[in-house]
């Protein structure tokens, strides 16, 4: 399961979302599609669940949206606002069943 | 403080095909609330510390009631403030500084108190554990009594050091703020190897603000620009000594650098004093709302325009090019915003 970091806050602003990490003070800020991914990220979903709904509210392919997720949830990781719990890979089928 | 540091902007491909907006954030009116209130909760203080910028001591006759503290902390959580620092005065004298606390962490506001631990024994030090507060900041401005009471008149070093070692005991991350002055400088080496001794999360100093009771001490309290240089030195070593240890933050651009970079990126963040009067920034004298009379919303919208008004403009550039006038801080002045 991947979660936010201990000290994260995520607010909806119009322009999409900001994620104040708030124990060395630094803002994120992302687009709406961004937010959409913090929503889904906020409600525990996996990164194939995540490319799954986004590509049926986008009406179009997993394919060609999988990897702009994988590296946005990467940035997040990266920069220590998400944790996964489970040690597979971001976006891969194993963490999907590890997840479960 | 705040900056946006870097924009995860997703998917290209989603939205150029899906013609979405694009990320913004860049200014501080891009928000719908501010990301960050500081609240200064009480004038009372039980130390009269020749630096304090708010020149704190006794208590205000107007400061916020009970009812209209709760319903500022009702419009914070309303509105989403992610993150609340409250002070002072001394936050801790404050009879509803728990109700609040509690208040606020219940609805997941990242708390961070800013006090100088003179009432902070093993059962306070428990209840911020308890609370899960980001941080407990407290004043430490030297390595022996001598150095800190000179700075902090009525204070005493011990409680101080006491009240960090309880709130370590108890788990609660601990920083120590330390205001630089011509009688403390040469023990910030001494002091951080202390901090983390203590088993200190974060050791914070920058410049001394030449704001409040500091502008009217500031001939015996600032540090020359050679025991500055010096100080930054002994800074940047510590950090690089302490990397992956403890946390070292400075800022080394004082009170005037700070203004002219205020009055082109004004941060997303409200200043509210005692009596819930809403300052444009600490240095400055300007009232830009009343919790009394605004709604936190209105407060916001109100900060925004005020960065607009020519009055402020030509006040800060008085002030950048005559910082006594930094005195002027705490000597209050509403703006009329339309």
């Amino acid at each position: 399961m991947m979660q936010f970091t201990e000290h994260i806050q995520v607010r909806p602003e119009k322009f999409g979302a900001v994620v104040f990490e708030t124990l060395s003070e630094k803002v994120f800020v992302t687009n709406k599609t961004g937010a959409e991914i913090l929503c889904l990220l906020e409600q525990h979903k996996i990164p194939e669940e995540i490319i799954a709904q986004l590509a049926r509210d986008y009406g179009c392919s997993p394919d060609l949206i999988k990897n702009d997720v994988q590296e946005f949830i990467a940035d997040l990781t990266n920069h220590a606002l998400l944790r996964s719990d489970s040690p597979a890979k971001a976006g891969t089928k194993s963490e999907k069943k590890d997840d479960k | 403080m705040i900056e946006n540091e870097l924009r995860p902007a997703p998917t290209q491909t989603i939205h150029s095909t899906q013609g979405k907006t694009t990320s913004k954030g860049n200014i501080f009116s891009d928000y719908t609330a501010p990301l960050f209130i500081a609240w200064q909760l009480n004038a009372a203080c039980n130390l009269e510390c020749l630096h304090c910028c708010e020149e704190a001591g006794h208590s205000m006759p107007d400061e916020l009631n009970h009812d209209e503290i709760m319903d500022f902390c009702r419009q914070i959580v309303q509105l989403q403030i992610p993150y609340v620092a409250i002070s002072g005065g001394e936050p801790l004298m404050h009879p509803d500084f728990f109700t609040i606390s509690e208040f606020l962490r219940r609805h997941k506001v990242t708390l961070k108190v800013e006090t100088n631990g003179s009432f902070i024994d093993r059962s306070v030090a428990k209840r911020f554990a308890q609370l899960g507060f980001r941080s407990v900041q407290v004043s430490v401005d030297g390595v022996t009594p001598e150095t800190f009471e000179k700075l902090r008149i009525k204070g005493d070093w011990q409680k101080a050091i006491d009240a960090c070692k309880y709130l370590v005991e108890a788990g609660v991350k601990t920083e120590i703020v330390f205001v630089p002055t011509k009688f403390n400088c040469h023990e910030t080496g001494e002091l951080i190897d202390m901090a983390y001794r203590l088993g200190i999360y974060g050791f914070y100093t920058g410049k001394t603000m030449r704001i409040g009771r500091a502008a009217q001490n500031w001939d015996i309290l600032c540090p020359s620009d050679a025991e500055y240089e010096q100080l930054f030195k002994v800074l940047s070593e510590k950090q690089n000594q302490y990397d992956g240890k403890m946390k070292i933050y400075y800022y080394p651009y004082d009170v005037i650098e700070e203004l002219k970079y205020r009055l082109e990126y004004p941060s997303a963040s409200l200043l509210v004093i005692p009596n819930g009067k809403v300052k444009l920034i600490g240095p400055l004298p300007f009232i830009c709302g009343d919790l009394r009379k605004h709604r936190l919303a209105e407060v916001w919208e109100r900060y925004q325009k005020s960065w607009q008004l020519p009055q402020v403009h030509t006040f800060t550039q008085k002030v950048i090019n005559d910082p006594h006038l930094l005195a002027e801080s705490n000597r209050w002045q509403e703006l009329s915003i339309k």
